[in-house]
């Protein structure tokens, strides 16, 4: 047979030809908000709280929501949750982002095999404070400890930056004024 | 190799409409047609088509191999001479492709002839991988059309395989320009292909593409850009603003530099000059090239970037000049050999032939009144039946 087995079509807006939505299998995270609760938690370790601890924080400057205006920060994570982030400008001003609230990992859990839960950063917003949230926004969990969490939360987030300017693509394409840009 | 005029599916443009294809009708014009197919046998599509598919992809990286190391060539190509660098280490890093698509004249004996390569930003994906084998299912069923019909089309499992096999860690941004129903489906349908393949997608339009203080791609949402499966050709992107910044920014992108060299209908004289009488390939040259005289019977002009028809001469000795405006051609032109297109009923079938991963895997065919096919040119679908 020289054709595909099975189609199947979500995403372009269809009811007819769908799928079994793929069930994003869970991955187990633990989640705390400083060193000393990890290491108080049955099974975990102080070394390894630490090391993971500090590996959020590098991630959390290189993860974290960026904005040139504190203000803006202030508005979306609260008045006294936000710092100055190490990054600047391209004109030497400064860059802010939300305090890292908590960190999530899962290395200890799966038993010295690789776990699917990056070490990450935590935080939470001003509007749904009760919840720990990425730095991709993802929500994970409302409390401490281990918990399940979506394969697409636990992943390493992006790597979120101040954009300088936009439209730097795209105006070839308007001069050649064809309607489609393929061939 | 025929063509048989059918019945369509009376719902068609409402299924059409519910799963998104919003390009079936251009300006009140058909580009879908179902009312008719066009039928293969088995050893037709393996032996004329499938096979020499694949020779002509390992024939091509030969090109590319040559061409990355011959700086005369690469300005032949009108490859910008601060991207050199760039698109020789993309070919040496072994930047991995994920599809394209050959265009052939046959007509269902003897070899098929390479017409030329969109090997950058191919279209009509959706149409080939996804609406047409959903005509054939429901044609069956719906008694249009034998129940033993086969197709040669298994675009869709092997490009979900593709973005499995790109092993990212990261996102994946897929863009389009702004502006063309056309090209966001086509992203549209390829992103569900990268969700199946459990990759985090984020779609983008390259207008919207930012830059941050290090030079790097930006999003939307200020997340920095890893992974960019472009819509959009390389030749636009490294003459645009952004180009220069490209060697720096530190993305990945599908399709990779070094398929501009391929995209560039350069490649048809390098390919004929390198494996001359081939039988899968038609005599080319550069136009200023004196042998270029040789080609009397008659020959195609093309320019060097061009797409969808645009620009292109067709010169028969004792008939009108056919010719297409448009605004390529700066950059020179390439002839020829004509071999025209078959003729069924008026209409002219130009075969598409796709790669997924430089592997032969899907057949899509357009049709149009004239001898030059063009974005408005129709499809129609096929089947696989001894």
């Amino acid at each position: 047979m020289k054709r595909s087995k099975s189609l199947k079509l979500a995403l372009m807006g269809a009811s007819v030809l769908v799928l079994t939505a793929c069930d994003q299998p869970d991955e187990t995270a633990a989640i705390f908000e400083n060193i000393d609760e990890c290491a108080s938690y049955e099974g975990f370790e102080l070394e390894q709280c630490r090391t993971d601890w500090e590996t959020a924080e590098v991630e959390h400057v290189r993860t974290a929501p960026k904005y040139t205006d504190v203000a803006d920060c202030q508005a979306d994570f609260g008045d006294a949750q936000c710092e100055k982030a190490p990054q600047q400008t391209s004109s030497g001003g400064s860059v802010f982002m939300p305090m890292m609230m908590g960190y999530m990992m899962g290395s200890m859990l799966s038993g010295g095999g690789r776990s699917n839960v990056a070490t990450q950063p935590l935080y939470r917003s001003k509007d749904d404070s009760k919840n720990f949230r990425t730095g991709d926004n993802q929500k994970v969990a409302g409390k401490t400890g281990v918990t399940k969490v979506a394969s697409s939360a636990a992943r390493a987030p992006s790597t979120k930056t101040s954009t300088m300017r936009r439209g730097g693509f795209g105006s070839t394409a308007a001069r050649s004024g064809t309607r489609s840009f393929g061939g | 190799m025929h063509r048989i005029s059918i019945e369509e599916r009376s719902n068609w443009k409402d299924l059409a409409d519910e799963v998104g294809f919003k390009f079936h009708t251009i300006d009140g014009t058909r580009y879908w047609d179902e009312s008719a197919c066009y039928r293969f046998t088995l050893k037709q599509i393996e032996n004329d088509i499938e096979d020499p598919t694949a020779e002509l992809e390992h024939m091509c990286f030969e090109v590319v191999e040559r061409v990355i190391n011959d700086e005369s060539l690469l300005e032949r190509l009108a490859i910008p001479k601060d991207f050199w660098d760039y698109v020789r280490q993309s070919w040496l890093n072994r930047e991995r492709n994920l599809y394209g698509r050959m265009d052939f004249s046959y007509d269902g004996s003897g070899p098929a002839k390479l017409l030329e390569y969109n090997a950058d930003t191919p279209t009509s994906l959706y149409e080939t991988a996804a609406f047409q084998w959903v005509w054939m299912e429901q044609a069956m069923e719906q008694g249009l059309i034998p129940p033993d019909c086969d197709q040669f089309n298994s675009l869709h499992e092997t490009l979900i395989e593709a973005f499995k096999s790109l092993n990212l860690d990261g996102p994946l941004h897929m863009a389009a320009c702004q502006g063309s129903l056309e090209d966001e489906g086509t992203v549209l349908y390829l992103e569900e292909c990268a969700t199946q393949a459990q990759l985090k997608t984020h779609f983008i339009h390259m207008e919207e593409i930012g830059i941050d203080a290090k030079g790097r791609l930006t999003d939307l949402q200020d997340n920095t850009i890893q992974t960019l499966f472009k819509l959009y050709p390389w030749e636009w992107m490294m003459r645009d603003e952004f180009g220069q910044s490209l060697s720096n920014c530190g993305a990945t992108f599908i399709e990779p530099a070094w398929k501009t060299v391929l995209s560039n209908k350069g490649i048809l004289p390098l390919l004929w000059e390198m494996f001359e009488g081939h039988p899968n390939l038609l005599p080319a040259y550069f136009a200023d090239d004196p042998r270029a005289s040789k080609l009397d019977a008659g020959y195609v002009k093309k320019p060097i970037y061009s797409r969808e028809g645009a620009n292109i001469s067709l010169i028969e000795p004792g008939q009108a000049d056919l010719v297409i405006p448009g605004p390529y051609g700066e950059e020179g032109y390439i002839v020829q050999a004509l071999h025209p297109l078959p003729v069924f009923e008026g209409n002219h079938a130009v075969i598409g032939s796709w790669l997924v991963a430089s592997q032969p895997c899907g057949l899509g065919i357009r049709e149009d009144n004239t001898a030059i096919t063009k974005d408005t040119s129709r499809f129609v679908p096929h089947v696989i039946r001894e």
